[in-house]
């Protein structure tokens, strides 16, 4: 099973999906710059996972960590 | 400046100098030191400040004190009769009828007030004379049970 | 010695009584000390802007003044309840560069008396330089949203996060799922006496101060930070407390600023805060934005909830952090989720600060999710009732890794309820029966004040006549912990309630207790007491022992204030007579009992949780969508009931104030201004609105509370709002998801449904 640690902090999460939740709830600025450094804005990702369902705020952050923070 | 005010406050007497802006609880609470009665909001609204005068209970911050001059006055510390408790404060220990007891003596003397109205008052009596005191803790309905008890007699008043 | 107990389980007056009813309890308010002076407080009139500067002087040189006292006049902290993470102690009570709410203080005068403090803050100079400000927190979370503290980008301040399980995975096998949104407002403690203290500094570098507060260990602590003082010289004592309700456990302004002015000049300062800062410039209810997605099977069974709110923090931390904790963990509350995910976000505004109150989030989060529950049952055709049985928390429930449940009698309570129902029958037209489960903590376990000291302790000391001394830190608000207290150690000690003198939350005397929060006096300091009365009665029993000569495989016992064989209890001898020559027989020496109390291996939430069921009925007014609070019928369980009288009071004052709360308490604002910062404007439920009440109790014995007891006042706040709003939806079939439910949104929404039902034909 692969797993997905955390580029800024030492979290370790089981799928991409998990792990941008907690990168976008962890909130704090190294964890902000990290996201910023993608070309995403924060405060939209966080506004859309408040305002709707489904995750989209997310899912757009699982799909780089998907790519960039696999270990085996 | 000062004008002379003639009170009776629990049946004593009183002859006193004072500022005709004066609001009858700052006499009571800052010249003669009687701090059973409370100041909520100074606008009438919450209560907590009732005395009664002339056997009618009024909010003391909303009466200037000149304006009852020569008035029969009792507060919180003139219901009991010296060591023994008033039937109302017998009552409110026993229902429970208040909890951080800053708003107990404006209670008191509302209901006073009340039962000076109607000795037997009917539940919605009581409920409507007390809509003028807020409580923030009991919920009003162990006062109400309390104002029953009395009226209907469990506590017999010494004279 | 028929019954279980002497003391506890009996009606009795609480120790505090006659004080009260006579008016002769002197509160923090009442204090007048020698050559007293008074204390008032200038405030920013803007929501968000810089001081340029303060000119103090003329204010100065007024006669009848004084001190003044500005930032200048501090040693430059900022302070917080969250001590553990100074980054939450962000507030300067006395701000030097930057106001960030309408109310923040700026000065604070001390004059010969009141009117000429007033006057002097006119003469206060200060030149403020207006800076954009944010008003709600999801403004506050954009991009170019004001900042409310420098450097907090995006103004987040805390985000908390709870999870367990597989909540997508359990998404995907659910037969239902609903998505929600809902909005909380704020409410105001709205305590009788507004926050006061009285602060004197002797010439000896020591200083005393009598606040109405609940926790005089918390504002002993935080004025020694504060004031660049040891927590030894800083003496804080509590009188009566004229209600606090979450309101009065932070270090506040009127306690600073009293302190200062204080320190300044050496001589007494009084600060009572008025009604109107009372309102504007303490701290309110937490407001919450929540969106809820919770997902069951055909039969019933909930086996995902997701749940993220964003609250608005207002201008400081506070408390708040822990709301946002809170109101977390209570919306999984109190049913059995496999699968459970929280996300919460405190944005700072430039509004008052938001903070503890009654409930402490749990009656936000049991608006949101009893309304919830009770929807995702009408989409699948299950009885409200039924779907609280089949999900409900049982004994000796573990939430997975957060928390252990002993003792829970949630379902004994839905069949009570659901037999009041049952026994209403068919109701007229309008009128509805709402009902709302929950449970609550008794004591939080979490310790981010740091404190080096037990979360509770007390210390009971024996007199040569057998009379007790009950020294603890634990502070009666008026919920009525001093009599609960006192009834604990004269049960265990085999004493009269009347024996025992309680000395309570006076730093220099009492041993350091947590404070009046979070339902956690009855079982931690309970347990203290229990503890330090158990010692005292060791003492006295080995004693006895010695001196009546018994065999060793005896055990001695003592009540009603006799020594007895346990199992001969005819061969006794007095309490009394034992105290008397035990303390001679020590060489003098007191005998003294010492307890205290905190909690390991409990989880991290707290050592029990007390749940309950209530059910309102309403009668909604069609034509206007006025509702009418007809009955609340509440079937709850604490324990072991201690002091009776005060569990029914704790109950229907809560629902006075929740109801309140659900009806009409809230403190609109335009642009960071509280619109209605007086009691004529406030609605409070006075005695006319006020419904029936009636209680249920339901018999459990927690094993981790003093005799079985556990929470019973706080968590009574949080089933009534949703109660009434799932009420509302069975009186007239519509669904008020925002706080408060007034006749407008009411009226409303039955307007849309009729178009809606129009439409449809």
């Amino acid at each position: 099973m692969s797993s997905y640690k955390c580029p800024v902090c030492i979290k370790v999460s089981n799928t991409p999906l998990d792990l941008a939740r907690h990168m976008i709830g962890r909130g704090d600025k190294e964890h902000r710059d990290w996201i910023a450094s993608k070309g995403f804005k924060y405060s939209e990702l966080l506004t859309m996972q408040l305002s709707s369902f489904g995750g989209e705020g997310y899912r757009a952050i699982s799909e780089v960590l998907e790519r960039e923070t696999k270990v085996k | 400046m000062l004008k002379e005010l003639k009170l009776t406050i629990n049946g004593q007497p009183y002859e006193l100098s004072i500022h005709p802006r004066t609001l009858l609880v700052e006499v009571l609470r800052e010249q003669l030191g009687l701090t059973g009665t409370k100041r909520g909001c100074n606008e009438g609204a919450c209560g907590a400040c009732t005395v009664v005068m002339n056997g009618k209970s009024v909010k003391s911050c909303s009466v200037l004190a000149l304006s009852a001059n020569g008035a029969e006055i009792t507060t919180v510390e003139g219901l009991a009769k010296g060591a023994e408790l008033h039937p109302l404060q017998k009552a409110f220990l026993d229902y429970g009828a208040y909890q951080c007891g800053f708003c107990t003596a404006g209670m008191l003397m509302s209901c006073k007030g009340l039962l000076n109205m109607f000795p037997n008052p009917t539940s919605d009596q009581i409920r409507d004379g007390i809509d003028g005191n807020i409580c923030r803790c009991t919920g009003y309905n162990s006062i109400i049970r309390a104002v029953e008890a009395v009226s209907r007699g469990d506590y017999k008043e010494t004279k | 010695m028929s019954e279980k107990y002497s003391v506890i389980g009996k009606n009795v007056h609480r120790v505090d009584g006659t004080e009260k009813v006579t008016g002769t309890a002197k509160y923090t308010f009442d204090i007048v000390l020698p050559n007293m002076l008074y204390g008032k407080i200038l405030r920013s009139p803007y929501t968000s802007a810089k001081i340029v500067s303060i000119d103090t002087s003329k204010a100065e040189k007024m006669e009848g003044v004084y001190a003044v006292v500005t930032a200048k006049d501090t040693i430059h902290k900022k302070q917080g309840i969250w001590r553990r993470f100074p980054e939450l102690c962000d507030e300067e009570i006395l701000c030097s560069t930057k106001v960030r709410y309408i109310g923040d203080p700026v000065a604070a005068v001390a004059a010969i008396d009141e009117y000429t403090a007033e006057e002097a803050l006119n003469l206060i100079e200060v030149e403020y330089e207006p800076l954009p400000a944010v008003y709600s927190q999801l403004e506050a979370i954009k991009e170019d949203a004001p900042q409310v503290h420098d450097g907090v980008e995006l103004n987040i301040n805390v985000t908390r996060h709870i999870e367990w399980g597989d909540v997508d995975e359990a998404f995907k096998e659910c037969d239902v799922i609903r998505e929600d949104h809902f909005v909380c407002s704020s409410q105001a403690h709205m305590c009788m006496e507004t926050h006061c203290a009285a602060a004197s500094y002797s010439y000896d570098g020591k200083l005393t101060v009598w606040a109405s507060t609940q926790a005089s260990y918390y504002t002993q602590v935080l004025l020694a930070g504060m004031l660049g003082m040891r927590e030894g010289d800083i003496r804080v004592i509590k009188p009566p407390v004229g209600g606090g309700f979450g309101g009065k456990f932070e270090l506040d302004s009127a306690q600073f600023c009293a302190a200062l002015l204080s320190k300044k000049i050496c001589r007494p300062v009084r600060i009572v805060l008025t009604r109107e800062e009372e309102f504007t410039a303490t701290k309110r209810r937490t407001p919450i934005v929540y969106t809820s997605r919770i997902g069951a099977k055909k039969d019933g069974t909930i086996l995902a909830k997701e749940i993220r709110g964003i609250t608005d923090g207002g201008a400081y931390t506070g408390m708040g952090a822990t709301a946002l904790y809170l109101t977390g963990f209570f919306s999984s509350f109190p049913y059995k989720y496999p699968n459970y995910r929280y996300d919460g976000y405190r944005a700072y505004t430039n509004t008052e600060p938001t903070s503890a109150m009654r409930g402490f989030g749990a009656p936000q989060a049991v608006f949101v999710g009893e309304q919830q529950i009770d929807l995702i049952a009408k989409d699948l055709g299950i009885d409200p009732i039924e779907i609280r049985r089949i999900n409900g928390m049982v004994p000796n429930y573990e939430v997975p890794g957060q928390a252990f449940i002993q003792s829970c009698g949630l379902h004994q309570c839905l069949d009570k309820i659901d037999n009041y129902i049952k026994g209403r029958g068919k109701l007229p037209a309008n009128r509805g029966i709402g009902v709302a489960a929950y449970g609550f903590m008794s004591g939080g376990i979490f310790n981010w004040f740091d404190t080096p000291y037990a979360f509770s302790s007390a210390i009971v000391k024996l007199s040569i006549d057998g009379k007790v001394d009950l020294f603890t830190g634990a502070c009666d608000i008026g919920q009525g912990s001093d009599t609960t207290l006192s009834m604990i150690t004269a049960e265990e000690l085999g004493v009269k309630l009347s024996d025992i003198r309680i000395h309570a939350a006076d730093t220099a005397i009492c041993p350091a207790d947590l404070g009046a929060w979070g339902s956690r006096e009855t079982l931690m300091n309970g347990n203290a007491c229990k503890m330090a009365a158990a010692d005292a009665k060791r003492q006295i029993i080995e004693f006895a022992a010695a001196k009546m000569g018994v065999n060793i495989v005896h055990d001695l016992d003592i009540r009603d204030g006799w020594i007895y064989l346990a199992d001969r209890p005819e061969r006794k001898v007095s309490y009394y007579d034992i105290v008397r020559e035990a303390i001679r027989g020590r060489d003098g020496e007191t005998i003294i009992g010492r307890g205290h109390y905190t909690p390991h291996r409990k989880g991290m939430i707290s050592p029990a949780y007390s749940f309950g069921v209530q059910a309102v009925e309403v009668d909604v007014d069609p034509e206007t969508g006025k509702m009418k609070l007809i009955n609340v019928v509440t079937a709850h369980e604490s324990g072991t009931v201690i002091n009776p009288i005060g569990i029914t009071g704790q109950l229907e004052g809560a629902i006075m104030m929740a109801g309140g709360y659900a009806l009409c308490e809230d403190q609109p604002m335009d642009q960071g201004k509280i619109l209605n910062p007086s009691l004529a404007d406030y609605k409070v439920i006075r005695s006319l609105d006020m419904p029936k009440t009636e209680i249920i109790e339901v018999d459990t014995y927690e094993p981790e509370g003093p005799f079985g007891a556990k929470e019973a006042g706080e968590g009574l706040t949080n089933p009534t709002a949703g109660a009434i709003a799932n009420a509302v939806r069975n009186a007239v079939g519509v669904t008020i998801t925002s706080l408060p439910i007034t006749p407008e949104k009411i009226f409303m929404a039955m307007q849309e449904k009729k178009a809606k039902e129009k439409k449809a034909k």
